[in-house]
């Protein structure tokens, strides 16, 4: 079995016993934004997948399992790029149920919900996401959950803001620039995994 | 007695911070046998342990284990367990839970054995990790380090916060492991009535520097304890007091047994325990001379 996959099981066997809470912050959504689909699958994606994604941080850090990950016979590389790994498991797992819920809720209201619009907001989803973990990743590895885990939420939401500002992006005009978002976004987390293994494969 | 030790370190040199750091720390452990790392708290113990496992850097120096380099390769990790006063597993996680985590990532890991130390130790594999005991987490821990059939066990303050029966259990563990030759165990602590029992050698480790290493025999024949008025022990006797406590009904302090004759009738001279090795080397502000043992005696 390959050392990156058997650190991302392990990360969400880390994260497993939590499920519960986890499964009442997606229903907390799905009540909320139970008459807007487009929100729910918004909320889904943009919200609870990176929720999702920075819980092995939070829960090394109370369980001091960077202690394990240094007594096992796995490489600390592949233990970040696991990290990496885990974190687009979870966006498509929010994904998929984000999409079912929204359509699920756009049946109940009778709205239309599909096409165009859908590949948008999974686009743009999907660009957000990976900035976001893009940024926080490094952070969260270099310094711990604990220590900058305010900071590490905030700056990547406030680059998005600013690039957006700057660049004059709306939803409209990012329909323009929708291949370029995804494939964007997948070369922003590639190099942010590529980088954070590199520049941490070492310990302390 | 196999010529590979079980560990050796050399020269190593390792800054912390906050001015901290390991300085020139240097000593091995044949295979097959117990060493216990005795320092008071800060001493270095831990930061030696984390350099010798490659969980942290260091500077210079050279670090050998089970006959590799360190850093190298993590299939040396096959062969270590790690034991520490704390567990690092999930709190959440039940044991069985424990076993289904780890087992990926070992060669040779033994499930049967693994069930059948958790049943040895009194564990049971539906409790959640979180609910056991200081006793009970050292006990698991143990378990999934002798599942993976490691050669060399790692204990951290193993014994702090443990009761005298749970202490004594686990002197019994290390027996039971001890008895295959190829099994050697590294056992930092600052409660040294443990190492009485089991350590064959000891490391005295003092402000990241080792102090004295060697047989124990050996290092407890090198020193004695001191014991005399306040007017009898003064720093002008020429003889180096250790860590010298004075109080006004006299003063006690550790010295050099090759020093010690020239005291003979005018004070008590008797045998340190370990304990009153350590406490002593613990209180001297200054280092006294590195003195670095041959194996030879040990055996």
């Amino acid at each position: 079995m390959n050392a990156v996959f058997r650190a991302t099981v392990l990360h969400m066997r880390s994260v497993a016993p939590y499920r519960t809470q986890f499964l009442l912050v997606l229903a907390l959504m799905v009540v909320l934004d139970l008459r807007s689909p487009t929100g729910l699958m918004v909320a889904t994606a943009v919200i609870l997948a990176p929720y999702l994604a920075v819980q092995p941080f939070q829960i090394a850090d109370k369980a001091d399992l960077t202690t394990l990950y240094a007594v096992l016979p796995v490489t600390r590389r592949a233990v970040l790029l696991a990290y990496y790994a885990w974190a687009v498991v979870v966006y498509l797992g929010a994904l998929i149920v984000g999409t079912a819920l929204s359509y699920v809720a756009a049946r109940v209201e009778g709205d239309a919900f599909g096409g165009g619009q859908l590949t948008t907001l999974l686009t743009m989803s999907w660009a957000l996401f990976a900035v976001n973990v893009a940024v926080q990743f490094p952070l969260l590895i270099r310094f711990g959950y604990t220590r900058v885990n305010v900071l590490a939420t905030i700056l990547p939401i406030a680059l998005i803001m600013l690039a957006a500002y700057k660049l004059h992006l709306t939803i409209d005009a990012g329909q323009v620039w929708l291949p370029l978002l995804g494939v964007a976004g997948a070369a922003v987390l590639v190099i942010s995994a590529t980088l954070t293994a590199h520049v941490f494969r070492h310990p302390e | 007695m196999p010529e590979t030790p079980a560990f050796a370190l050399r020269g190593v040199n390792c800054a912390v911070g906050n001015g901290f750091a390991l300085r020139d720390v240097g000593f091995e452990l044949p295979t097959g046998y117990v060493m216990g790392l005795i320092g008071a708290n800060g001493a270095g113990k831990t930061t030696t342990i984390r350099c010798l496992l490659g969980m942290r850097g260091i500077d210079s120096g050279e670090i050998e284990l089970l006959g590799r380099r360190v850093p190298g390769s993590v299939s040396l990790r096959q062969d270590v367990g790690v034991v520490l006063d704390h567990t690092y597993f999930v709190g959440e996680w039940r044991l069985a839970e424990v076993e289904r985590t780890l087992r990926p990532f070992y060669d040779r890991w033994d499930g049967a054995r693994y069930r059948q130390l958790l049943d040895e130790f009194g564990l049971d594999p539906k409790a959640r990790v979180k609910n056991l005991s200081r006793g009970m987490a050292m006990k698991l821990m143990i378990a999934v380090a002798l599942s993976h059939r490691a050669r060399l066990l790692v204990f951290d303050e193993p014994t702090s916060g443990l009761d005298p029966v749970a202490r004594a259990e686990l002197v019994g563990i290390i027996g039971d492991f001890l008895l295959d030759e190829g099994h050697s165990v590294l056992f930092s602590t600052h409660i040294t009535a443990d190492l009485d029992r089991i350590g064959d050698f000891v490391t005295l480790i003092h402000d990241g520097r080792v102090v004295d290493t060697g047989p124990k025999d050996e290092i407890l024949d090198a020193y004695r304890v001191v014991r005399g008025g306040p007017d009898e022990l003064t720093d002008l006797i020429g003889v180096e007091l250790i860590g010298a406590r004075r109080s006004p009904a006299g003063v006690e302090a550790l010295v050099r047994t090759d020093e010690a004759g020239l005291l003979d009738g005018r004070v008590l001279v008797e045998a340190p325990t370990l304990e009153e090795i350590a406490i002593h080397i613990g209180l001297s502000s200054a280092r006294p001379a590195l003195r670095t043992r041959t194996r030879g005696a040990a055996a």
